[in-house]
């Protein structure tokens, strides 16, 4: 029987296009220093820490984790770092909480960033290495044909993407720590912003963003002095597949579908819609919202897109989806994953401020990365498993 | 595309592009005071400076922010010679890699003395810097250390 893990200090930094005020390590610091901070915890209460972000050549630092011992006080601690490209944020905290449930630590506190200003991840995604398939467009051209490929599936209305930018850009006004928030904005404004990569416009697309998210996870018994209710691991789970196979579904990949039903097994869930409360999904181009509600189970096959258009998704929805702004909002990439585990357990926590959603006892935190290929979930709840 | 081993194709690959890098308060200060052609280093918690100076006290991992005046002048703590100079190395006749303890410092840093020859190289010697016509805020503002009293 694993032990139970808890969320005690959740912190994130101020998410912003150039953070040029902070180093790197003074970027996950501060993510770092405030999640101490919510658990009144000091460095020595900590027993290792976890990092995780995107592929080093987003910076152009090679493992830049070895340099940074000293931004979270790991002197004398064990220190490593998960690699799965964009999910990374998600599979770090996962592979953190492992540690507490397999009863090896106590306090782990787990951080995630990416600081983009000092590079250009378009430019790192579109290398075009000799005799291998090149994408030369970065993330959006890599994405773009597999949402036409899921409208001319779904039927889905056209405008079913400009609905879910809106709604996120809506949320981000809500959300102090958003880097992108665009006051007043409205449904032309997004129906009017300029194609990028058809049929992904640019408002439906996400920015780049420097930012940082931490989090303390705590056993049971460590979690008996937390100042305030933590957020309980109900089920972690990870799985991937290779990019490229004859045959594969990057529409609906069933990395994810078998991902999301090993989720809801370990939770004892069996009605997601109906059982989680609040969803915090990566949604990096507005379209994949509907696409991965079909993925994740809370709709069938075809028909993820009516919850969007329903308002199901909504924060006043029956499943509000990324209540804070989502990754449209704020795209710290090796953080950006980390952010909808951390949010998902603010949710719970009653911690969201302006965002939170009415009393939120389940929430779903998401993360994919690579082409599709790699997920990983957590559900975490205001009651203990 | 190359012809490689047995007749294989292989093909070179060059990655270029120009990176940014954000000092932030503690390294940015270093910096620029190397611009001024002066030292700072950090005071810790503990009460250690370090030159170069770190954010974070590498030991406890606290916070460290109260920059310190050091230097100029210094302590060779160890070194090695390099009697055949490379086309990178800061001077182009044979001089030493040394760490250099500056003064009101608690740990020493990586830089060159020229002392012309070996002989005159030794631990415990005081140096001092050779400042570049032009500074940038770079450490190679600094062209080398020299025996403290040769200009």
């Amino acid at each position: 029987m694993a032990e139970l893990c808890g969320v005690v200090g959740i912190g994130q930094t101020q998410h912003d296009a150039k953070r040029t005020d902070v180093s790197a390590p003074g970027l996950l610091r501060e993510a770092a220093t405030r999640a101490l901070e919510d658990a009144q915890l000091t460095w020595s209460d900590i027993d290792a820490v976890v990092i995780g972000k995107a592929p080093d050549m987003f910076e152009g630092v090679m493992m830049p984790e070895i340099a940074m011992g000293d931004a979270l006080g790991a002197a004398g601690k064990p220190i490593l770092r998960v690699h799965t490209a964009g999910s990374v944020g998600g599979s770090t905290a996962v592979v953190a909480a492992s540690l507490i449930q397999a009863g090896i630590h106590d306090r782990v506190l787990t951080v995630a960033y990416e600081k983009q200003s000092e590079s250009n991840a378009m430019w790192a995604l579109t290398i075009k290495i000799p005799f291998q398939q090149a994408i030369v467009a970065g993330a959006g051209g890599y994405f773009a044909p597999l949402i036409r490929a899921y409208m001319a599936r779904s039927k889905a209305p056209e405008d079913t993407g400009i609905r879910v930018a809106l709604k996120d850009r809506l949320n981000a006004l809500k959300n102090p720590y958003a880097h992108l928030k665009i006051p007043g904005v409205d449904f032309d404004q997004v129906a009017n912003s300029p194609m990028l990569w058809d049929p992904i416009r640019y408002l439906e697309t996400c920015p780049s963003s420097d930012g940082a998210c931490a989090m303390v996870l705590s056993s049971e018994k460590a979690a008996e002095s937390a100042p305030t209710r933590p957020a309980w691991v109900w089920s972690t789970a990870m799985k991937s597949e290779p990019t490229m196979f004859s045959g594969r579904d990057q529409v609906n990949p069933q990395a994810g579908k078998d991902c999301a039903a090993e989720l809801y097994k370990k939770a004892g869930i069996t009605n997601p819609r109906k059982e989680i409360d609040a969803a915090e999904i990566y949604v990096p181009f507005s379209w994949f919202e509907p696409m991965w509600m079909e993925n994740l189970g809370f709709a069938e096959e075809g028909l993820g897109w009516e919850m969007t258009y329903e308002g199901a998704t909504a924060l006043d929805g029956d499943l509000p989806v990324n209540c804070s702004g989502g990754v449209l909002s704020s795209n710290p990439i090796g953080a950006s994953g980390m952010l909808r585990f951390a949010e998902a357990a603010m949710q719970v926590r009653g911690q969201a401020g302006e965002h939170q959603v009415e009393g939120a006892r389940k929430a779903l935190g998401h993360a994919y990365g690579g082409g599709s290929q790699f997920f990983a979930m957590w559900i975490v709840g205001s009651e203990k498993p | 595309m190359a012809s490689g081993d047995g007749g294989l194709l292989s093909a070179s690959h060059i990655v270029e592009y120009p990176y940014r890098r954000s000092t932030g308060p503690v390294m940015g200060r270093f910096f620029a005071a190397l611009r001024d052609r002066r030292f700072e280093g950090v005071k810790t918690a503990r009460g250690r400076v370090l030159v170069p100076p770190t954010e974070y006290d590498p030991q406890t991992g606290e916070a460290a922010d109260e920059m310190v005046p050091v230097g100029p002048g210094g302590v060779v703590t160890t070194w090695a010679w390099v009697s055949h100079p490379r086309a990178k190395h800061p001077l182009n006749h044979p001089f030493a890699w040394a760490l250099i303890q500056l003064d009101g410092a608690d740990t020493a840093m990586l830089h060159a003395v020229d002392t012309g020859v070996e002989s005159a190289m030794q631990t415990g010697m005081r140096v001092t810097p050779r400042w570049r016509a032009q500074t940038v805020g770079s450490i190679n503002d600094v062209a080398c250390f020299e025996p403290e009293g040769t200009s």
